[in-house]
């Protein structure tokens, strides 16, 4: 009995424990000249920097998962509100506020289009966002020319207002904002899915559709809005991306939706719907930054990080997976 | 008696922590008939999953005719002759009646080609031996479920096994449909076969079965001859104590009307294969059982459904909850107006299953149990608990997953959900298909207790003795429409059958 909660429990913790590993790992082979290059506080905090655009979109995706539905969009996403903000910032003149509701209303209002599509027209996620990251793209591209906006700040014409300059700015020298803006939406979802109406309907209509709707749950609305909430995230995560490589690019994001997705599963989110936590997808996405970063300070070949990622996703969805006696 | 056909000897078998079997014994013969009986979670279906090859026993021996076997996965299984007809159907929907029957054996003109002729006319060999209205070429996912339940058979049949173990075959087909594979269990005794067979259904076990065994916990209880013993005494083994009044009927107070319902009618859309329903119009009190009896496909899931808000837009005719009219456009419309709808399948429509028993009781009432979007965790915790103990739920606590639970208890959620909503109307499809015995009366004396306490009930059942046993009243579906209408004290098996087959 005894050894039987303990393996439950060890399989509950085991991507805590393998994040424990990778940095108990990283922490002992990256160790040069006498001085430990990972364990140094500004390293650890670019890890963090680095694994908040993909967690803020993970964390739409994870709520799109547990509906039992996927969003190919984001990545794409990603591009047409980087590029959307910049222009609209450096062309149109809009202030630092107007210029982030415009952004994430851009989202919203594509989620929509996402939700509508599949809820209405009863389309399947999959197919839907795979044509409206074709559509986002090509929208991103045509409305910046094909080529990148560069940010410059200050006030006037063609400048970007200062105030969006500090998306990338690091608190007292070290604490990246957007790794900020990251925890504090972690905490606030964590909380939605776990102690909200919102949350237990996502689990429940993701774990049994039918049920859940002859429960009386609305079940179209709550994806709609979900794949809209997933969306303006996305945006979110844009800007911080725009801000970070002073520039809106409509070619960015390619390949987000794909991390955002792996970061969910290695956190022990279901493909399958119903199942998944915030937390885990933490986890995940500071297993996926973890690597990069020390894979990256061990000066790897990039093309053998993209494979090592591979087989790393795969040993991660294989633990997850329930089995059979 | 024939020879030993088959010996399964000191079977057991843990889960984790848990004994499902414990040094189980059984034999059978040739040309036998054997019931295996107990309630849900006695170890029947481990039993048969260990025969069939799916489960490995951790300890005892099988012996076909004599012959010690290893059955360590269900192609051996076959090869020794063993065939099973699983509870749940185990058929493609995708393919057709035909591919599906010889599933993994196709027959092959040259390889690769598929000589789909020759499987069609086999396949209608099979067909017409259970006088089974569908084509061979009729995709499976077309054919109603009792009929699905009849292609699973039939793929049993053409395995032309010597031990065929069938698991509840007669739990989705109308009472005509298990006639005829009575029908084919005598003829298939009768050529020298042994046959397993588990059923929740009293009545089937004296129709066909020779003898029977009786498990509980786990545990082998005993055998006897079918001839020699009667009900009482079966259940007395398989719950170890007296189950007196199998149906337990209060007089009642017939109050004012709960609900009404006139002219309802229902056309599905082209392409579902949902019965229409044609002007049914009926009248249930407070205080008062409905039952509603009538064969597999006769409509009364969809009448059902229509009452919930499932189907609104197919759906016209007007509903009266205490004589005021409603309108009902979606099944929260359904819930507030005061009608609560258990359905018929537990885990495929009623239970989310990979979450807490808890989260499942509270499920249609989220708005009720929170504030500003927040869950009032403390309120709620309350509600679980109470219903946990009103209905008497077996489980360790309010966050067990629901997936954990027996059948019965599982049910028993779904009873506690419902009724905590406090619905003037209770719609209950088929509430104790699959569960055991035990539960069962549990089940019986709560409907008397909601009818006591002045709730209106409608309850679909395909067992006759359980609807007349429960019902104040009892109406016939037959293809769609209503047909007849009988108080309790008149209503018999033979007039309500006869009534629902017109």
């Amino acid at each position: 009995m005894k050894t039987d909660q303990t393996k439950v429990l060890i399989k509950k913790m085991q991507s805590v424990i393998a994040l424990i590993l990778i940095f108990i790992v990283a922490s002992v082979i990256c160790v040069q000249d006498g001085k430990n290059v990972f364990l140094d506080a500004r390293n650890l905090m670019n890890v963090l920097r680095a694994v908040s655009e993909n967690g803020i979109i993970a964390i739409g995706m994870t709520m799109i998962l547990i509906l039992g539905d996927i969003d190919l969009s984001v990545g794409s996403v990603v591009g047409l509100v980087s590029t959307g903000c910049a222009a609209l910032m450096v062309w149109n003149g809009l202030g630092f506020i107007p210029a982030v509701l415009a952004s994430l209303l851009i989202g919203a209002a594509f989620g929509f289009f996402n939700g509508i599509c599949i809820t209405k027209l009863k389309l399947q996620a999959f197919i839907v966002t795979l044509a409206s990251m074709n559509i986002a793209r090509g929208l991103a591209r045509f409305w910046a020319n094909g080529v990148g906006i560069p940010l410059t700040y200050g006030k006037g014409e063609g400048l970007a207002p200062p105030q969006f300059e500090v998306l990338q700015m690091r608190i007292n020298g070290l604490i990246p904002v957007p790794a900020i803006i990251f925890l504090i939406l972690l905490l606030i979802f964590h909380f939605i899915m776990t102690r909200t109406r919102f949350g237990r309907q996502l689990y429940a209509i993701g774990g049994n559709r039918q049920a859940s709707y002859l429960a009386g749950i609305n079940v179209d609305r709550i994806k709609l809005f979900t794949f809209m909430l997933c969306s303006m995230l996305a945006s979110v995560a844009a800007m911080i991306h725009a801000a970070q490589i002073s520039q809106g690019g409509p070619n960015e994001g390619s390949g987000y939706e794909l991390n955002a997705v792996a970061a969910c599963a290695i956190g022990g989110t279901s493909l399958a719907g119903g199942k998944g936590t915030m937390l885990g997808t933490l986890i995940g996405a500071l297993i996926l930054g973890m690597l990069d970063n020390v894979l990256g300070l061990k000066g790897v070949n990039s093309n053998l990080q993209l494979m090592v990622k591979g087989f790393l996703i795969i040993i991660a969805v294989f633990m997850q997976a329930e089995r059979k006696e | 008696m024939g020879k030993v056909l088959l010996e399964m000897k000191h079977i057991s078998k843990s889960f984790g922590a848990v004994r499902a079997l414990k040094d189980v014994s059984i034999d059978l013969h040739e040309g036998e008939v054997l019931a295996l009986m107990g309630e849900n979670g006695a170890g029947k279906s481990t039993l048969m999953n260990i025969l069939s090859g799916s489960l490995l026993p951790q300890e005892g021996e099988i012996y076909v005719e004599g012959q010690k076997v290893s059955v360590t996965d269900p192609v051996t299984a076959k090869k020794h002759g063993i065939a099973k007809i699983h509870q749940e159907l185990q058929v493609v929907p995708e393919l057709n009646v035909a591919e599906n029957i010889f599933l993994g054996r196709w027959f092959k003109k040259k390889l690769p080609v598929v000589d789909f002729e020759s499987m069609i006319t086999e396949t209608q060999k099979y067909l017409d031996m259970l006088e089974l209205d569908v084509k061979p070429t009729q995709k499976v996912k077309d054919l109603r479920i009792g009929e699905q339940q009849l292609v699973e058979i039939a793929k049993a049949l053409s395995l032309d096994a010597r031990i065929l173990v069938m698991d509840e075959p007669t739990s989705a087909i109308s009472e005509k449909e298990a006639e005829k594979l009575f029908t084919i269990i005598r003829r298939l005794r009768s050529e020298g076969r042994g046959i397993i067979y588990i059923t929740h259904r009293m009545e089937e076990i004296f129709k066909i079965a020779d003898r029977l065994t009786v498990m509980r916990d786990g545990a082998y209880i005993g055998t006897v001859n079918a001839s020699e013993t009667d009900t009482d005494e079966i259940i007395r083994m398989m719950v170890g104590r007296d189950v007196s009044e199998q149906y337990p009927k209060d007089p009642t107070e017939k109050g004012d009307v709960a609900f009404e319902v006139k002219d309802l009618t229902y056309t599905p859309a082209p392409g579902s294969f949902r019965r229409s329903l044609k002007n049914i119009s009926l009248k249930v009190h407070h205080g008062e059982v409905l039952g509603i009896a009538g064969l597999a496909g006769a409509g009364r899931t969809e009448f059902f459904e229509c009452v919930a808000g499932v189907h609104a837009r197919e759906v016209t005719g007007e509903i009266y909850i205490e004589g005021k009219p409603v309108s009902i456009r979606k099944p929260g419309d359904a819930i507030r107006a005061g009608i609560s709808f258990a359905t018929e399948d537990r885990k495929g429509s009623g239970l989310v299953l990979q979450r807490s028993i808890g989260e499942n009781i509270s499920l249609p009432l989220l708005r009720q149990f929170s504030k500003y979007f927040v869950m009032d965790l403390k309120n709620e915790g309350r509600a679980w608990e109470e219903q946990i103990e009103a209905l008497k739920v077996k489980a360790p606590g309010s966050r067990t997953l629901a997936s954990a639970l027996s059948g019965g208890n599982q049910q028993k959620v779904i009873l506690a959900r419902w009724l905590l909503t406090k619905p003037k109307l209770l719609l209950l499809d088929e509430p104790t298909r699959g569960i055991d015995v035990g539960a069962k009366a549990e089940i019986y004396q709560l409907i008397n207790n909601l009818a006591k306490a002045g709730m209106a009930i409608i309850v679909v059942s395909s067992e006759l003795p359980e609807v007349i046993g429960i019902s104040d009243r009892i109406v016939t579906f037959c293809e769609g429409e209503l047909t007849g209408e009988f108080l309790q004290a008149e209503a018999t098996q033979e007039k309500l059958l006869h009534s629902a087959t017109k």
